[in-house]
């Protein structure tokens, strides 16, 4: 029960542009959980996935543990095997095709990752890899850089709204995708993901870590956090549940 | 995926064509089909065209990746007149001159990545500020180059043609260039997978476990001592980097190893016909080499530009 956990932060403090974002989060992830991270646009959402990355954030405080080992103990080769991160928007300078990019995000050789060619049907991007990646459209792109963050075969997946530009059917195709990555409280791997729907959450993730943006957190399993309480508090607006669906009042 | 076999095509023909421009470039020229005469002149100067041109190529690439930015160039950039500054500097002080400009080329290189860092940490897509600053940084030492001239009246120094746009005129057959540009395609194709990652960004390639810092350093201090080498071999010759890596990147390939290959052969095919035809469009009088190479190499940056090309 209490194996080693994954991530841990204590007392994790994130300031940018002078405001506290995140004060003193202290979070552990194991492997088979599934996290989404809500809050407001601006309330560190993403900068807290920097952070979990151990990419450079502009004030930080506190420690982030990968596998009980400190961040900056780990050399750069053996932390690509343990996490990956999608950011928000890829940036593309150079022409190069789906096939190529995923080729080259191949990090961990024999992970149990599902092959390439499986993936890229479950993901519905089986048609491009052919395609230019600066030539794709944003869902597209966005799927493929989940794609990418897979292949490299990391335990623990950090993904910087890997939904926000997708179409309905593609938001379930995704959804079901990332729940059958990481089977609830089994295997080797975690996600925590950065996403705004509290009803596409509430099918995906097992747990929430929601964030006020003035440096309050909550972190718990989805059942406990993802309430009007604390909806409410994350948002600033009320909201209510009709048949599983959640709404803004 | 590509297999192996265009790639492998693409190579051999490239062999062979570059193989016929040195014949033609060995063979043609005032005084015609002479022996003695194409040994002792013009066997220097082609290979001299040969070296230069490979490592202009070679240092445009991985300028294009270090700064993620496909219309990087040295000479747009400022490496040139920096490695041109660096140039006069050694000459000035009695120091090697090749070691001189590679100093130059790379205090350039570095004032670039320092002025453009806020740029690059923020968005890591800095392309117009960085082409921009890389502009004026080219005029800034072109500038410190044209007073050095003037102030210091030395027939040591050559010309302000040679240290502007490029002479190969009187290079010497040095086939250190050339061999220099063999053992940067054969770092190139060493490192091959990590520079293909470093093209998808710097943080995603550290995110991958690639030493990013490392990378870019080692392929700044290539790039400069490729620069400092062509520089001092026959001046500020430009463009060749941005039209040979950028026009095969738009045909298609975009491999560091296949890519690094390729450009050092067509940018020694590239130079060796522009100073044919520097030799021969107004022959017997010989045209500055650079002078057609900008004439060739400005209209494809304005074309790539105009295209957006990427």
């Amino acid at each position: 029960m209490n194996a080693t956990p994954l991530l841990e932060t204590r007392t994790l403090t994130l300031r940018a542009a002078g405001r506290c974002l995140v004060e003193g989060l202290d979070w552990r992830v194991q492997a088979g959980e599934r996290w989404c991270v809500i809050g407001r646009n601006g309330a560190g959402k993403s900068l807290v996935l920097r952070a979990l990355a151990g990419l450079s954030v502009p004030d930080r405080a506190g420690e982030v543990l990968w596998q009980g080992r400190a961040q900056p103990d780990w050399p750069v080769g053996a932390a690509a095997a343990l996490r990956a991160l999608m950011p928000q928007q890829a940036q593309d300078r150079f022409a190069l095709t789906v096939e190529r990019t995923l080729a080259l995000s191949a990090v961990v050789a024999d992970a149990g990752v599902q092959g390439t060619g499986e993936l890229m049907h479950a993901l519905d991007i089986a048609g491009l890899a052919g395609r230019r990646v600066d030539q794709l459209s944003g869902g597209e792109r966005q799927r493929v850089a989940l794609a990418q963050c897979t292949v490299q075969g990391a335990a623990l997946m950090l993904l910087d709204e890997p939904v926000s530009f997708q179409d309905p059917a593609h938001q379930q195709v995704v959804g079901r995708w990332l729940v059958d990555a990481v089977p609830a409280g089994s295997g080797r791997q975690a996600w925590i993901a950065t996403a705004h729907d509290p009803s596409w959450i509430g099918r995906v993730a097992t747990h929430v870590l929601a964030l006020s943006g003035d440096g309050r957190w909550e972190a718990g399993p989805v059942d406990a956090v993802l309430c009007a309480p604390v909806l409410a508090r994350t948002y600033g607006c009320a909201w209510r549940s009709v048949e599983g669906a959640w709404l803004p009042v | 995926m590509p297999s192996r076999d265009p790639a492998f095509l693409r190579i051999a023909v490239l062999a062979l064509a570059t193989a016929l421009v040195a014949a033609l470039a060995l063979g043609l020229g005032s005084g015609g089909w002479d022996w003695p005469l194409i040994v002792s002149l013009r066997a220097p100067r082609v290979a001299a065209a040969a070296g230069v041109g490979s490592l202009l190529a070679l240092a445009g690439l991985s300028l294009q990746v270090l700064l993620r930015n496909p219309l990087a160039d040295p000479y747009v950039l400022g490496h040139s007149s920096g490695a041109s500054v660096g140039a006069l500097a050694a000459l000035l002080l009695g120091v090697h001159l090749w070691i001189g400009a590679a100093a130059g080329a790379l205090v350039a290189g570095l004032a670039l990545l320092w002025l453009a860092r806020p740029a690059l940490a923020v968005a890591d897509d800095a392309s117009p500020r960085l082409i921009l600053l890389g502009a004026m940084l080219a005029a800034i030492f072109g500038s410190i180059a044209t007073l050095l001239l003037a102030l210091v009246p030395d027939e040591r120094l050559r010309g302000a043609i040679f240290w502007m746009v490029g002479d190969l005129s009187g290079a010497d057959a040095s086939l250190w260039n050339l061999a220099a540009a063999g053992l940067f395609v054969a770092w190139l194709w060493w490192r091959g997978r990590s520079v293909d990652r470093l093209m998808l960004g710097a943080d995603a390639a550290w995110l991958l476990g690639e030493p990013v810092r490392r990378l870019r350093l080692e392929l700044l201090l290539l790039a400069s001592v490729a620069v400092g080498l062509a520089v001092a071999t026959a001046g500020a010759i430009g463009f060749v980097g941005l039209v040979v890596a950028q026009g095969w990147r738009l045909a298609g390939v975009l491999r560091t190893r296949e890519l690094a290959l390729l450009s050092a052969m067509s940018g020694a095919a590239l130079l060796m016909a522009a100073d044919l035809l520097a030799r021969m469009v107004a022959a017997p009088l010989e045209l500055p080499v650079g002078a057609v190479m900008a004439l060739i190499g400005a209209p494809c940056f304005i074309w790539f530009l105009a295209r957006g090309v990427k």
